[in-house]
This record gives C-alpha cells, structure tokens and sequence, in this order.
C-alpha cells in the first residue's frame, strides 16, 4: 500500500508544482521540448511503480 | 487542390465501413482473442478521449494559451496516474454491482432512482456541447477539403452517416450490455489512425518545414519569437482549475463507460495508468510543431487556428491526414457518447418513467429503443451545434462540456471517501453547482446572452476573469459546501448507510444470510416471468444459473441467494440498478418472519479468496493465516462439518467427503434436513441431542454397517460472533470389528478352557457309566432292563460326543502347532466327509452332490478339514428338507480356492445368523446340536488362514443357506494330494 501513498503524494505535488513546467513555452534559455521529457520521465516513473506494486502484491 | 465532396463521403463511408468490418471481424473471430483482449487494445479504446479537441481544439489553446493546452492531457493522465486508489476501486464496485454508468453507480449509493435521472440530465446536458464541438469541426473539416456547401449542411451529413452506423453497431451487438471485444477494437482502431496520423502530420512539420528540432528551437529563438508575443501565458491558478476540469472528464458517459464498463480486469486498468498517458504524450507532442509549422508558412493567417494542419501542404495526401485524424477521433467520440448516453436515457428515464412490463421480446423492444436513442444523441448534437452557432471557438465549447460533468465531482469523491455524505446533500449540491453553471456558461453558450456571473461577497476580485473560470470555482465550491453542510444537517436513512459502506473504498463487504421464499432456480422463472414476460424470465436464469456453475434443482439457500445476487446484477446491466432492484424485491423476495439475518460467512470467504490478490501488508498477513486455519480444518484427518445458526451447513471438510462420499461444493449452503440419507438423520440426532456425542453409531453406508463416534461443540461465544455448532465425525467402524474379534476370542479361549475341565472330569465317569451300562445290559435277561441300559449307554454316547466336540474344540487353536501343512484335494475330503455322514444312516433321503473340481489343492490338515467338512455337510443335512439336494462347489479365487456349500433349507434366522460362529449359538431343537460345530469350523479355517462367508437367505431363492470357505491354494509343484 506504501506504493499507493507514494504516488497519490507525488500526484498532488505534480498538481501543485506543474504551472512551473509551462514557463518554458517558448523562451530562448529552455528547450521547446523541455516538458516533454519531464512528462516522459513521469511516465517511466509511473512504470517502475507499477512493476514495485506487482511485487509488493505477490 | 480540393477534394470532391463526393470523394470526402466517399472517405467517411470506408473509413466507417472499415470500422464496420473491424467489428464483424472481432465478432466473428477472425482475429484472435489474444489480440482483441491485448492490455494494449484496451490503452489505444481509451485514446478515444482524445476528441476533436485533441486535433483541433488543442491548435486553438496552444495559440492563446502556449503549453497552457497540454493541461487536456495532463489531466486525464493525472487521472489514470491515480488508478489504483482511484480508479480501481470505482472498477470494483462497478463490476460487483454490474453498474454500467456513472447514473447507476450514483443511483446505487444514494439509493434513488431520481439521482439517477438527475445525473443523466446532467450528463446529457455536459456533452451536448462536446458532441457540438465535434459536429462543428467535422464540417469545418469537410468544408476544408471540399469548399462544397455550407459547413452545417456537411455536418448535418456526416451526422446522418455517423447515426445510421450507429445504430448498425447497436444492432450488431449480441447483448446490449457487458463487455464487448469489438467495441474496444472499433475504439483502439480509430485510436491509431488518429496517432499516426497526428504522428504523420507532426513529423512533417518537423522535418519537412523545419529541418529537424534544432531548427524549431532555431526557429523560436528567431522569427518565431514574434509569434508568440501573442500568446497569454496561463495563470498557475488557470492551469490548475484546467487540470481539475479535465481529471473530471473521466465522468464523461463515454469515458466513464469505456474505463469501468469495457474494462477486462484491474490488471489492465493498472497497465493503462503509464500507457495512457505515454499515448497521450504522443498525441500531445505533434500539436506546437503543427502550430509553428502554419506559423512559420504564414498560413494562420488563411485558416483558422484549429484547422491549420490543413494549410501546411497542397498535398491531398496530407491533407487528408489531417482530416483522417479528426474523422477517427470525431467518429469515435460520437459513437461511443451516443451509445453510453443512450443507455443512461434507457434505464433512468424511459425505464423508470415506463417501467418494463411483461414485454413478449423485451431485448428487441430494448434494443429498438437504443437504437432509437442512438440516432436520437447523434442529432441532438447537431442541432445543439446549429443553436449555439459557428461563432463560439472550441475551447468555449470543450470547456462549457467539462465544466458540467465537474459538477458530479463531489458527488463521486463523496461517494468513494465519505460514507456521511446522503441524497439530500449530493441532490443539493448538484443542483447549485449546474445551477451556476447552467446560468454562466452553458445557457450563455445557446442564447449569446452575457453570463450570469453569480460571484458571491468577498470574492469580487473574481469578476475580472475568463468566465469559465470563475463558474468553475464557484460552482464546484458551492457544490461541495452545500453537499457538506446539507448532508450534516439531514439524516441518512438505513439503505444510503449500507450502500455507502458497499461504496467505500475500504468496504467490508457483510453479506447476510436470509431465507427466499422460491424453493429452487427452476422456481424463478414463474416469479420473475410476471416482470419480465416468459422468454425473457427464462434466458435470464439460464444465464446466471451458467454464470454460476449451478443446477436449476439447486435448492441451497446459500445457492438461491448467489442465484438471486446474480440475476439482480444483470438485471442492472439491462435496465439499471434501481430497476432492476425494484424487480429482484418485489418477485423474488425474502422470506418474512423467519429467523434473524445472519452473517453469509461462507460468501465471505469466497469473496476473501477471489480478492486475495488484492490485500497487502497486514490484511495479506491476516488472510494468510484465515487460510492457515481454513486448510488445517479442511484437511483435518477426521470429518467435521459446521452449522450457522439457522442450520445452514457452512463447512464439510475433505475427510467427511471420503466418508460421506458427498463433495462440500455440493452441499455446503445447504440445509441439514435437504442433506442426502443417512446424513441429514445422523446430525440432526446429534444437534438435538442432549448430550455432547454419540458413540459408535451403527450407520449404513454404501451397504455396509459402519460405526461412527460424534461429537458436538456449540459455536455461540461473545455477541459479535455467530453461533452455530461445529460437529467432529470418526469413524470407529475397524476399532469395533476389531473389539469384536477380540471378544470372540476370549470367548473362545475360556471354552477351550472349561472344554478341558469337561473333558478330565466328566469322560471318566461317564466311560464308567457306559461299561457299567454294558455289563448290566449282557447279564440282565430282563427286556426292560435291557432297554433301559440300551437308553443309558445312548445317552452316554451323545455326552461322549458332547464332551469330545469340546475337547476338539479346546485343542482347536493348538493342534496345527508344528504339523507341516500339505496339498490337500477338496473334493477328495468332501468324498469322505459324505461317506461318514451316511455312515450315521440318518437323513438318508437328503443327497450331496460333490461338484468340487478334482485339481483344487489346498494347503492344509486333511484331518481338521475333514472336520470341517463334516460339520458343515451335518448342518446341511440338518436344514434340509426330503428330498432336497447339498452342493459341494470349488471355484478358484485369487491366491485360494473357494469351497462353498449349498443347501435348499428354509434359511438361518437373521437373529442368529449374526452370532453364528459364537459357541452354544444353533438352530436345531434342543438336544440336537451342541452349538460348537461352527465355532470349531471358525477356528479351524482361521488357522489355514482363511476366510469364512455365511450367505443365507440365497439372493437367487427365498431360503437356502450357502457357507463359503476361502482357504490358501497349495502352492508346491509336483506335491501329490494326501
């Protein structure tokens, strides 16, 4: 169940915390595909809990 | 260049008919299960949230808005991020309830058939909208192509295709509920012809207008950057009430019915919580490329922002990308919001409003009536579309749709968190929240009257924002507080509390065990024929008794009450829950006046088993140990079964399945008195009896008497427990054949003994007696006295022959002691035994016929089988009647030779034959038998190692007795009989 915890907890931080991604939207300093790869790096996170959850579950 | 509008119908028809093929096709089974029920089937269905608004409406808020337009994605994706404290909980109750809808999942809870009404009016006034925004922009995209009549009139087409194949595919569908292959397949195809060609269009932006992304950024850094000047960066507060207006799109009928209803189980729903938003990423990514791409061509001055991947090339091939995209994503949507609302208009308002009646096809009339629905939907849309007008951006559309279906929000989390929360609160609330709504976006929208914007005191610095936003805020604020403060003000009425405890997301489900009044799943049928006419009432039943594995005889209660849980579960896929309920009550009711509810312990456990996979840490632990125990009394090596209160058998463990030769599954739920003979007889004496056993209980079972010790322990303990009575069944049946034999031999040693006795101290005097007779009777010339010793010397010859049985008898256990056994010819000894047997000239009219084969050899003492013989071929003789015939027969069996003899007498007493073999036991008048001649045949076959059998009367006649002996075969080669 930790994992469920974990990842509500990083959600609501994620909901707190996104408008900070968008200040990127095409400004000199920042990669036009920065969110992008936060978004994908969140993906993967979200994978390897899911792999943590089957095991913590078998 | 510009398509023919023909071309462009042409385009819609294939595409539909393609989609057409897809579901025959997965009907049918040609593709094969393990890709139609692949997880990622089920990932690219839900892809159908990406509407038109993730083609086109997207383009729109990412000119005016910059990455403010990836919040459509992100909330979805947040949503599925929290799949398993979410999403997966609601999946539960859904597929427990078979609640098909977000109305019936709040009809459940709040336990009225008007929330549901309400929530389906709320639905369908949300995605009106939606649908608008999807017929508007599948015109625009055909007006694009075609430059052929007025956009509305293409639409009006496209809507009129889209509603016949519609209703074709509600047509199509075997059942008009549950889970459906081709339906995930229609929806995962369109899925992926939108994101390759979103994909396609994204890439050509990338690499054929910009040279790849260092270019882009190039590009940005340099002429783009008077581009952007334009954009309005979205306000954090802004992007977080987008975020929460899109999360609520899983509300959506759609979306909601694709996410619980279509789900296969909650493994898939856990793979889709990364997937979705990994397909959500790719669909997001190509949408600022297309934007820069038209940007940097200079064509967003030509085409609407929305439309601009029409504007990036002359190709017709990549324009009909871009109109492929929208077409699968439009499509889809619509298909799937027109056959989710339907249903919900089905069941909440035409069901409820016209209850079902005994229909002669209800499915047909059903089905008609979605169909009905269907087209019903699809056209509504276009006519919202025609109402509202082309003047509204997609946004205005898209966000007016969320912000609706956000209005059942704290309705849903109230449902899933808070068991306080009632009807009356949720009603309330809901009624505010759309109320502000309805007054601020959505009549506005239709009319092109301002807003009514309802700020209330103290928030003024509201009034300067987009009035999506400050409608949402207020609306869901006061939504929440009223259903807050409403629900603490009134009370909750017993069936909201036991729904709520059902939703909660942790929910310990507490079944009872209540009594119906219908006897067996063949009754049913009559009862629930009355609501749902008689075809109907019967495939109903078939199908739960086939889902459940049960028999229509089945008379459990414990059965009755799955059977009864089962028919209302897909009562509520058909008609809704409140319907169904409604039916399930009234025709299928619970016994009145019967014992108090009880737990349903055993369903309980079921439940326990199937959800095993689901609990961790200390629950797992827990049911680890419930299992532990469960195992240790299953495998118990004594039988024990337990009754609840009611009598209800609740548990029947293996070792009482051997005995019983009854399998638990078959009887566990059931009543004692329905249990098969002699069972329900035996535990109802024990129950009823005062004392806590019985011992060595003589039962038969399979023919044969088997003795069996009970015991009983009542169950009953603190009040939170349940009573009952567990009963514990040994079977003694080898301990009391053994104490038999034990008995029998003492018996027999202390003959023996007194057989000694009689033999030293009365043969002397008696040989005395006999010679002293014998000289009396040579001298006396007295023919009295004469006679008279004759008489003493006969009654001196039967004490002889009393006392040398008994001597024969003592020495029985001894004499083979260190004599070796020898081949011994049966029919031989049978010669001889009839030989002497008339040498006694008595019962001459008797005749024995040896049938013996002569090469049956026994090993053995021709002596002490000759004894034997004679015995038995004696009492033989004795039970005969004139006339009448004794066989002597040999018949090889297995390591031996069995040796039986037959006579036609009238047959041993039953009384007797039971104590046969013990001595001084006979059937013959006083002063004729000795009772020993048995016992001494009992003994001296027991020291050949055989066996003795006693048949009397003979199965194939009234009377007749047959004696079969089973002595060892002689096992020597070349050993000569005697």
């Amino acid at each position: 169940m930790y994992v469920y915890r974990l990842m509500l907890f990083l959600v609501f931080i994620g909901y707190l915390l996104s408008p900070l991604m968008m200040s990127g939207w095409a400004t000199p300093d920042v990669a036009w595909y920065r969110p992008f790869i936060i978004w994908g790096v969140l993906i993967a996170l979200t994978l390897w809990l899911e792999q943590k959850r089957k095991l913590d579950e078998r | 260049m510009n398509a023919s509008l023909i071309g462009m119908l042409g385009v819609g028809a294939g595409f539909l008919m393609l989609l057409w093929l897809c579901a025959l096709a997965v009907e049918r089974g040609w593709i094969s299960t393990h890709i139609t029920r692949h997880p990622l089937v089920y990932v690219l269905a839900l892809g159908v949230y990406a509407s038109a608004w993730a083609i086109y409406g997207s383009l729109e808020l990412a000119a005016t808005s910059g990455y403010g337009y990836l919040t459509y994605y992100l909330g979805m994706a947040g949503a599925f991020l929290l799949a398993p404290v979410l999403l997966v909980p609601i999946q539960r109750m859904v597929r427990t309830h078979q609640l098909a809808s977000l109305a019936d999942l709040f009809a459940f809870r709040y336990r009225s058939r008007w929330v549901g009404t309400l929530i389906t009016l709320v639905s369908l006034l949300a995605v009106l909208p939606l649908l608008a925004l999807q017929v508007q922009t599948m015109g625009n995209a055909i007006y694009l192509m075609t430059g052929a009549a007025s956009p509305a009139t293409l639409a009006l087409a496209f809507c009129v295709l889209l509603a016949v194949f519609d209703m074709t595919f509600v047509g199509r569908r075997q059942r008009i509920d549950g889970q459906h292959d081709s339906l995930l397949a229609v929806m995962a195809l369109s899925s992926l012809i939108k994101l390759l060609a979103m994909l396609g269009l994204g890439g050509f932006a990338l690499f054929a207008i910009f040279d790849g992304p260092a270019d882009v950024q190039a590009w940005l850094e340099g002429p783009g950057q008077a581009f952007q000047s334009s954009v309005v960066q979205t306000d954090p507060a802004h992007w977080r009430s987008l975020l929460l207006l899109f999360f609520a799109g899983l509300l959506m009928p759609h979306i909601f019915h694709l996410v619980f209803t279509e789900t296969r189980s909650r493994h898939t729903l856990l793979q889709a919580s990364w997937a979705l938003p990994l397909f959500l990423l790719l669909m997001a990514l190509p949408v600022p490329l297309i934007l820069w791409a038209g940007q940097r061509l200079g064509v967003d001055a030509i085409f609407d922002t929305g439309y601009l991947a029409f504007g990036l090339s002359e190709s017709l091939p990549l324009k009909a990308l871009a109109f492929l995209a929208g077409l699968a994503a439009t499509s889809a949507t619509t298909l799937l919001i027109a056959l989710a609302l339907s249903g919900m208009l089905t069941n909440h308002v035409f069901l409820v409003a016209h209850p079902p009646e005994a229909h002669h096809d209800l499915y047909r009339w059903l089905r008609w009536l979605r169909r009905g629905l269907v087209a019903a939907v699809v056209l509504g849309g276009w006519l919202f579309y025609r109402i509202v007008g082309v003047h509204h951006d997609l946004t205005s559309l898209g966000l007016a749709a969320f912000v609706g279906m956000a209005q059942c929000l704290p309705g849903l989390l109230a449902l899933l968190y808070w068991p306080g929360a009632n009807r009356r609160g949720m009603v309330a609330g809901l009624v505010v929240g759309v109320g502000v709504w309805l007054s601020g976006l959505w009549v506005p929208l239709l009319t092109g009257l301002p807003a009514l914007a309802i700020i209330p005191p103290g928030l003024e610095a509201l009034s300067g924002e987009p009035a999506w936003y400050t409608v949402t805020l207020v609306s869901l604020a006061s939504n929440a507080m009223v259903l807050i403060v409403v629900s603490l003000a009134t009370p909750t009425s017993e069936g909201e509390r036991a729904a709520a405890e059902a939703c909660s997301v942790d929910a310990v489900i507490r079944p009872k065990r209540l009594p119906l009044e219908v006897a067996s799943g063949e009754e049913f049928k009559p009862h629930l024929a009355r609501a749902l006419g008689e075809s109907v009432a019967r495939r109903e039943v078939d199908r739960a008794l086939d889902d459940l594995g049960l028999s229509p005889l089945d008379g459990r209660p414990y059965a009755l009450r799955r059977l009864r849980d089962r028919l209302q579960a897909n009562l509520s896929g058909l008609m809704g829950p409140s319907v169904a309920q409604d039916i399930v009550d009234r025709y299928l009711p619970y016994r009145q006046g019967g014992p108090g509810a009880t737990e349903d312990i055993h369903f309980v456990e079921s439940r326990l088993e199937a959800y095993r996979s689901r609990l961790t840490g200390l629950a797992r632990e827990l049911d680890g140990l419930r299992r532990y125990h469960r195992r240790t009394l299953t495998r118990l090596p004594v039988g024990l079964c337990a009754f609840g209160e009611d009598g209800e058998l609740l548990m029947w463990n293996d070792a009482l399945a051997r005995l019983s030769g009854i399998e638990g599954s078959g009887v566990v739920g059931a009543r004692r008195e329905s249990l098969p003979a002699p069972w329900n007889e035996l535990l109802g004496r024990i129950i009823a009896e005062p004392e806590s056993q019985l011992y060595k209980h003589p039962v038969t079972l399979d023919g044969t008497t088997r003795y069996l010790s009970l015991h009983k322990a009542a169950l009953e303990g603190s009040h939170s427990e349940p009573g009952g009575m567990v009963i514990l069944i040994e079977d003694h049946s080898e301990m009391k054949w053994l104490e038999d034999e034990l008995v029998h031999a003492a018996r027999l040693a202390s003959i023996g003994q007194l057989a000694a006795g009689v033999a030293h101290e009365i043969g002397n005097p008696i040989t005395g007696i006999s010679s002293l007779a014998q000289n009396l009777r040579y001298e006396a010339d007295d023919p009295e006295v004469v006679e008279t010793t004759e008489q003493i010397q006969q009654l001196t010859d039967r004490v002889s022959r009393i006392v040398s049985s008994l001597v024969g008898f003592a020495h029985g256990g001894r004499h083979l002691a260190g004599r070796e056994l020898v081949a011994v010819s049966i029919a031989e000894v049978v010669d001889e035994a009839i030989h002497l047997i008339h040498l006694a000239r008595s019962r001459e009219d008797v005749r024995f016929d040896n049938r013996c084969s002569r090469e049956a050899c026994v090993e053995g003492d021709a002596q002490r089988l000759l004894q034997v013989m004679v015995n038995l071929l004696g009492n033989a003789r004795d039970a005969s009647g004139p006339g009448d015939s004794v066989t002597i027969e040999t018949v090889p069996e297995g390591s031996g030779v069995r040796v039986s003899v037959t006579d036609e007498g009238a047959g041993i007493d039953p009384s007797v034959r039971d104590h046969l073999f013990e001595p001084f036991t006979t059937t013959k008048p006083p002063g004729e038998g000795t009772g020993l001649g048995l016992p001494l045949v009992y003994s001296i076959v027991a020291e050949h190692h055989g066996t003795l059998d006693v048949e009397s009367p003979l199965p194939e006649s009234e009377g007749g007795t047959r004696i079969s002996l089973w002595l060892p075969r002689h096992q020597k080669e070349g050993e000569r009989p005697r």
